[in-house]
């Protein structure tokens, strides 16, 4: 935490340039969804409005900011409010806590006749210390904005996809977090940027005491944990409430779940908290499995010693490394949102109970498997 | 300075939702202020540098056992309770002054007892998790391998409970 | 005096909270007929205990206290798991969860 007033207002607005840039792709994620699906199913989509039918978007955010206010006469008034602005925010602190780049070193500068001493700046909003322990607390915050929506809407359609949509999150909560501890054993620590700082250069392990290294992969979690991160991706798109786990909105049986009486910007921000979960999952799926905004084979080091070669240095050099790498960062993170409506678009929903089977007779059993035989396989390498 | 703002930003809070559960008479309200009570208390933890375990709270409380609270309730689809306390104005009167005076011993035994307690070690930094799981995984190994004992019991115990009589899943 | 034991934050403002929960969750448990709101008093009970031990243990700089605390944590979770288990068995045969007909319980 910095004290002088430059170190300060760049920490405000990182915080503000952060939760914008995940509200601002919300939007566009809808065109793509849009744009995608007619794609997979072979039609335009929305093509009239602007060039490639990108001021829809804006066309409808008219519409949702214009649309007649609704409250159902037996809902609680309160609650029925409240639902939507929960929605936000367990995506948006989790989101915030992510790092999406390197640091970058401000060295010393003269502004307002002062000097200003050197600085670190992370890029990412704040540090606990804590990392996936943090996102998961928050993230499982989210039931809540179903399970009130839900319920202060005196619809029968809206509760039962709104406890649906907590049973579900519930139980695959569980499958999540231990897909997850076969990470959190091989790199030892719950911290983003020591696990991304663990996934530079090419393929290389400790083999009973030897080194190994495979020059022709990059040093990706994946390689170590496949299951892992097959189990991860199933239990995060559940987490999101995207299909194939769309249960709780079913709409063959559910009308629209727990948002059927929402409509307008209340409805619209229920949206943004779905994309909001989508976005972090891709970049926990990314941070995790996928080397973080690590450049295949190029760790950060050489890339700055890259751009010396190009005459940049000292806070240029910095500034410029941080962008490229926060570049790779996203293009990861997009390339699973569009993995995301792929699946979306492709598979068909599961029946309850099948979903509940998978969650609790399939998934977890493997991820306590996967957890087990990661334990054993890390002891005895290192030995 | 921060964490003496915070802490009694947090305290209040917490328990005038504490309160929030003890008093409203709709049992989801209450259960909802609970959570809002849970996520107070983990920020106190995070002030009181145990990250860890506020993680844990949050997860666990907030994430997980009051989501199951608000989700039964939902289920049982209860109305306005008309009779959400229990009844006598006498007996009533006297748990609400014995809990005071509970309060106020316990406070003044506390007060009472600071001297005794000794300052501990200057504070060096905040116990790490790396700590908490060493401690964990030698000294109380015992106690967490029961631990997981009495949670798998506890899983086939409410799994069997709630589905005598038939239940959602009866053939 | 009173201005400088406001503005310093010790083990004693803390053990206040703890205890003020800890009472609301005992009286919760005492007044309330619903016995999952009676169950909430339980949790907030358990919830004011654990802040008293993580406070124990940063004002005197000891691990064991939070370990101690993670192991208050589970015990309630599985708690609350076996008494809204209850609850549910009890509401499916009366419709209603009042404490009242856990009296009707036997053998």
């Amino acid at each position: 935490m910095g004290s002088d007033i430059f170190e300060i207002s760049v920490n405000a607005v990182k915080i503000v340039a952060l939760f914008l840039l995940m509200v601002q792709i919300v939007p566009l994620l809808v065109w793509v969804e849009r744009r995608g699906s007619a794609f997979i199913q072979n039609r335009f989509g929305p093509n009239r409005v602007g060039p490639l039918g990108l001021t829809q978007l804006l066309a409808d955010a008219v519409k949702f900011i214009f649309k007649e206010e609704f409250i159902p006469e037996k809902g609680r008034a309160f609650i029925f409010y409240a639902a939507p602005v929960v929605a936000l925010l367990p995506a948006t602190l989790a989101f915030v806590s992510l790092p999406l780049s390197a640091p970058v070193n401000v060295e010393t500068f003269e502004m307002f006749g002062q000097s200003w001493g050197p600085y670190t700046f992370q890029f990412q909003g704040f540090d606990f210390g804590l990392g996936i322990v943090y996102v998961l607390g928050v993230s499982s915050l989210a039931t809540y904005s179903m399970l009130m929506a839900g319920w202060s809407s005196s619809n029968k359609f809206s509760l039962f996809g709104g406890l649906r949509a907590s049973a579900q999150m519930i139980s695959y909560e569980l499958a999540l977090g231990l897909s997850i501890v076969g990470i959190l054993i091989l790199y030892g620590t719950f911290d983003f940027k020591t696990m991304i700082a663990a996934q530079q250069g090419a393929l290389s392990f400790h083999f009973f005491g030897e080194m190994v290294t495979i020059p022709f992969l990059p040093n990706w979690g994946i390689f170590y944990q496949p299951l892992g991160a097959v189990l991860f991706l199933v239990a995060v798109f559940a987490e999101s409430n995207r299909l194939p786990f769309d249960l709780p909105e079913a709409e063959s049986e559910l009308v629209a779940g727990y948002h059927t009486e929402y409509g307008g910007m209340k409805f619209n921000m229920f949206f943004i908290g779905e994309y909001g979960h989508m976005l972090v999952a891709s970049a926990l799926m990314a941070i995790f499995y996928f080397g973080g905004y690590n450049i295949p084979f190029v760790t950060p080091e050489q890339l700055s010693g890259f751009l010396e070669g190009f005459g940049y240095v000292g806070t240029t050099n910095s500034l410029m490394t941080s962008f490229l790498l926060h570049l790779c960062m996203f293009l990861k993170i997009l390339f699973f949102l569009w993995v995301f409506i792929w699946v979306r678009w492709t598979l068909p929903r599961f029946r309850y109970d099948q979903l509940m089977d998978l969650g609790w007779k399939t998934m977890l059993p493997w991820a306590l498997a996967n957890t087990i035989i990661t334990a054993i396989v890390v002891f005895v390498m290192r030995m | 300075m921060t964490s003496t703002v915070l802490f009694y930003l947090l305290s209040v809070v917490s328990i005038v939702f504490a309160l929030g559960v003890l008093f409203n008479p709709n049992p989801i309200f209450s259960a909802l202020y609970l959570v809002l009570t849970m996520i107070g208390m983990s920020l106190m933890f995070f002030n009181l540098e145990a990250y860890f375990i506020g993680g844990v709270q949050l997860i666990v409380y907030a994430g997980a056992v009051t989501v199951l609270f608000v989700m039964v309730l939902m289920l049982f689809d209860l109305k306005k309770e008309k009779q959400a306390f229990t009844k006598g104005l006498f007996s009533s009167l006297l748990k609400y002054f014995s809990a005071g005076a509970l309060l106020f011993m316990i406070s003044g035994a506390s007060l009472m007892s600071m001297g005794l307690m000794t300052e501990g070690a200057e504070k060096a930094e905040p116990i790490t998790t790396k700590q908490l799981a060493a401690l964990l995984f030698t000294d109380y190994f015992f106690a967490f391998e029961v631990l997981g004992i009495i949670l798998l019991v506890v899983a086939i115990g409410a799994v069997t409970i709630s589905r005598i009589r038939g239940g959602t899943h009866a053939k | 005096m009173l201005s400088s034991m406001m503005m310093e934050v010790g083990l004693g403002h803390y053990l206040f909270v703890g205890a003020a929960i800890f009472i609301i969750g005992m009286l919760t448990v005492l007044m309330r007929k619903n016995v999952i709101v009676i169950l909430m008093g339980i949790e907030l009970m358990l919830n004011a205990v654990n802040l008293t031990i993580v406070s124990f243990s940063h004002f005197s700089n000891n691990v064991n206290g939070q370990i101690l605390a993670f192991f208050v944590m589970t015990i309630a979770a599985a708690e609350a798991g076996v008494g809204l288990a209850l609850a549910v068995t009890v509401f499916k045969k009366f419709k209603d969860v009042k404490i009242s007909f856990f009296e009707h319980l036997r053998g």
